[in-house]
C-alpha cells in the first residue's frame, strides 16, 4: 500500500513510511559525498591516485601511502564528515525552533559564545589545541543555557528565541573584542587562526569525539523528529495532536548546543555550514524535511570545502573555514536572488 | 444532571498575571453541538483554549472523562480531544492528503509510521469532507473555504469524539461559512461532540444545540438557542437593542438588530 510518492514497508506491526524524493535525496548526496571524500583522500601534497588509495585503504599499499591515508588523511576527512554533520543537523533544529529561515547558531550566539570560550582560554591561560577544544564547547553550552534562561526558561520558539539569539551575539562580539585586545600579538594571532576554523592535523581522537556527539544528537534527533515535525503545523495544531511542545522545543535547544559545541570545539567556527545545509536539504525534499538529509549536506560542504582548501591558491593550502564562509556566503546570495525572482521576497 | 466530558471547574484562566476569567465554570454536555459566543475579549477564545489544554488554569482546573486534563498524557487526551485552531500553519508545498496524514500523530509511532488503518481513516475523512479529489493538490493552490475543510479533514483523521474549533468561518466568504457550519452539523448528527467560537449571532443560533454567551469573562447564559436566545440576553450580552423573530428556514431564533431612530438614512 502506498501513499503518493511514497512507500510503506510493514512488518508485524510496525511500519515505515519512506518517501521517494528524500529517499532519492539522500541515495544520490551520499554518493557524491562518497565521490568528495575518495578524491579529498587520492589528492593533497602527494597525490596517491585512486588505485594507491584504494589499495592503502584495503592494506594492501605501501607503508608510506598508508601512513599519509590512514594517519594523515583519514583522520582529517573523518573529522570534517562528523563536524560538517553536527553543523548540518544543529542548523535544521534551529531552523525548526525558530521557524526562521536565518535560523543558525550562526546568527542566534552559539558560534560566538564559543568564540569567547575559546579566546578565554587562548589568551588568558596561553592553553592548547585540547584546553581550547574543552572551553569553546563550555562556551557554546553556556551560550544555548542563557538563551534558554532569557526566554524566561519556557518555550524557547520562534520571534523571541532570534531577538535574544541576536542580543546575546553581539554582546558576545563585544566580549570577543575586548578579549582581542587584551592579548599579545602571539596569542592575537593563534587566535584569530582558530576563529577561522580549520581541519589540518586533526586526529583520530577528535574525530572520534565528533562521532560520538554525532551520534548521541542523532539519536535523539530521531526520538524528537516527528514532534519537530508536527511542530510545523504550528504550536495550537501540535498540542491539539499530542505534541509535548515545550519538552520537545528544550530537548531540540539542548541537542542542537550540544552538536554546535562538539563541533565548534574540534574545527573552529566553520562558517555558514549550519546556515546553509538544511536550506540545500529542503530544495531537494521539497515540503517535507529530513534532518538526515541536512547532515549528510553539512558532511558534503565541509569535505568538499576542505577539499579545496587542501588544494588551496597558488600550491599554499588555505583554512577550511575561509573557504565554507566564501562557498556559503556565495550561495546565501544567490538564494536571496533567486528568491526575489521569485517574488518571495520583495 | 451528569456532568459532560469536558467540564471547567472554578479556573482562573489568562495569560502570564493578567486573568481573563475568574472561577469560571462551564459544562460541556455530551452529544452536543455547543458554541460559545460573546463580543471581543469577552473570554470565549480563552475558554476554548483552556479547554482544548493550550491555556493551564492558574486556579481550579479542567477536567476531561473526570480527570485534570492537564494530568492526563498529551497523546492519550489527542485521542480523545481534537482540535481546530484559529490560524494552523500549513507546510510550504505540503499535498492535502499529506496534511490530512498528519492527525494521525497521535496513533502513530517511531516504528508505527503508517498502518493499514491509518490509510482506512484519512481516506474517509477526506471523504467525509469531501476533498477526496484535492488529494494530490498543493495545500496552498486552494480557496480558503477548500483550505478550511482540509483543516477540518485532518482533525477527524484523529478520529476523536470530541471536536474543538476556534472561529472556524473567520476569513470565509458567507457561502463557505455556510459550507463550514453545515459540514459541522453533520459531524454532530453523526454522534460527536462539537465545541465551536463562533462571531454570528444568527448562525450560532441556527446550527448550535447548546449555547454559551460569555461577557467580561463570564458566562452569563447558557442553554438551548430557542430559550436563551431573547432580546433581554442579546442587549445584555452585545448591548444591542434587537428584536427577535422564527428564522423563516428553520424555524429558529434570529436576531434583528433595531434601526435606530436617528440613523441616518
Amino acid at each position: 500500500m502506498s501513499v503518493q510518492g511514497s512507500t510503506v514497508l510493514r512488518l508485524g506491526g510496525n511500519s515505515i513510511r519512506v518517501r521517494h524524493r528524500t529517499v532519492a535525496a539522500i541515495i544520490g548526496s551520499l554518493a557524491v559525498l562518497f565521490a568528495v571524500a575518495m578524491w579529498s583522500a587520492a589528492t593533497g601534497s602527494t597525490a596517491l591516485g585512486l588505485d594507491r588509495t584504494w589499495a592503502a585503504l584495503l592494506d594492501q599499499g605501501t607503508k608510506g601511502d598508508e601512513f599519509i591515508l590512514w594517519d594523515l588523511r583519514l583522520p582529517r576527512l573523518a573529522t570534517g564528515l562528523a563536524v560538517g554533520a553536527c553543523m548540518g543537523l544543529s542548523g535544521a533544529l534551529f531552523q525548526n525552533l525558530t521557524r526562521n529561515p536565518l535560523g543558525s547558531p550562526d546568527i542566534l550566539g552559539l558560534t560566538q559564545g564559543a568564540t569567547s570560550g575559546a579566546l578565554v582560554a587562548i589568551i588568558l591561560t596561553s592553553g592548547g589545541l585540547q584546553l581550547t577544544a574543552v572551553f569553546a564547547a563550555f562556551g557554546a553550552l553556556a551560550t544555548g543555557l542563557v538563551i534558554w534562561g532569557l526566554t524566561r526558561g519556557g518555550d524557547p520558539s520562534g520571534y523571541r528565541l532570534v531577538l535574544v539569539g541576536i542580543g546575546v551575539a553581539a554582546i558576545l562580539a563585544g566580549v570577543n573584542g575586548y578579549l582581542l585586545t587584551r592579548t599579545t600579538i602571539v596569542d592575537a594571532f593563534r587566535a584569530v587562526y582558530w576563529l577561522t576554523g580549520d581541519l589540518s592535523g586533526r586526529s583520530w581522537d577528535q574525530a572520534a569525539i565528533v562521532a560520538i556527539v554525532l551520534a548521541a544528537g542523532a539519536a535523539v534527533v530521531t526520538v524528537l523528529s516527528r514532534g519537530l515535525d508536527a511542530l510545523r503545523l504550528g504550536e495550537a495544531s501540535a498540542t491539539g495532536l499530542g505534541v509535548h511542545v515545550t519538552g520537545t522545543r528544550v530537548a531540540a535547544l539542548v541537542t542542537a548546543s550540544v552538536l554546535t559545541a562538539g563541533a565548534v570545539a574540534v574545527a573552529g567556527p566553520l562558517a555558514f555550514v549550519a546556515l546553509a545545509a538544511p536550506h540545500i536539504a529542503a530544495r531537494l525534499t521539497g515540503s517535507t524535511r529530513s534532518f538526515m538529509l541536512s547532515a549528510i549536506i553539512g558532511a558534503l560542504i565541509v569535505t568538499g570545502a576542505d577539499m579545496i582548501a587542501v588544494a588551496g591558491i597558488a600550491d599554499r593550502q588555505l583554512p577550511t573555514g575561509v573557504v565554507t564562509g566564501v562557498v556559503g556566503g556565495l550561495y546565501l546570495v544567490w538564494l536571496l536572488i533567486a528568491q526575489r525572482k521569485k517574488g518571495v521576497m520583495s | 444532571m451528569t456532568a459532560g466530558p469536558l467540564v471547567v471547574q472554578d479556573a482562573t484562566i489568562g495569560y502570564g498575571r493578567v486573568a481573563i476569567s475568574a472561577g469560571l465554570n462551564v459544562d460541556i454536555p455530551e452529544g452536543e453541538f455547543t458554541v460559545i459566543l460573546g463580543p471581543n475579549a469577552c473570554g470565549k477564545s480563552t475558554l476554548l483554549k483552556a479547554l482544548a489544554r493550550m491555556l493551564k488554569p492558574s486556579a481550579g482546573q479542567v477536567l476531561l472523562d473526570g480527570k485534570d486534563i492537564h494530568s492526563q498524557p498529551t497523546r492519550a487526551v489527542a485521542r480523545r480531544l481534537g482540535l481546530l485552531p484559529q490560524s494552523p500553519i500549513a507546510p510550504d508545498g505540503i499535498t492535502v492528503a499529506d496534511l490530512v496524514a498528519r492527525g494521525r500523530y497521535p496513533h502513530q509511532g517511531i516504528l508505527k509510521q503508517w498502518s493499514a488503518e491509518d490509510e482506512r481513516v484519512v481516506a474517509e475523512a477526506m471523504a467525509a469532507t469531501d476533498i477526496s479529489e484535492l488529494a494530490s493538490r498543493g495545500v496552498d493552490e486552494l480557496s480558503g473555504g477548500q483550505r478550511q475543510r482540509v483543516w477540518i479533514a485532518m482533525v477527524l483523521a484523529q478520529q476523536t469524539p470530541l471536536l474543538l474549533l476556534d472561529e472556524p468561518t473567520t476569513f470565509l466568504d458567507i457561502t463557505h461559512q455556510i459550507e463550514v457550519l453545515d459540514l459541522c452539523a453533520k459531524l454532530h448528527r453523526e454522534g460527536r461532540t462539537l465545541v465551536a467560537v463562533l462571531h454570528d449571532l444568527n448562525q450560532a443560533a441556527r446550527y448550535a444545540t447548546h449555547l454559551i454567551a460569555m461577557r467580561g469573562g463570564e458566562v452569563v447564559a447558557e442553554g438551548a438557542p430557542a430559550d436563551i436566545v431573547t432580546a433581554e440576553t442579546v442587549h445584555q450580552v452585545f448591548d444591542l437593542p434587537c428584536r427577535i423573530i422564527d428564522d423563516p428556514e428553520t424555524g429558529t431564533p434570529l436576531v434583528i438588530p433595531k434601526a435606530l431612530a436617528s440613523a441616518p438614512v
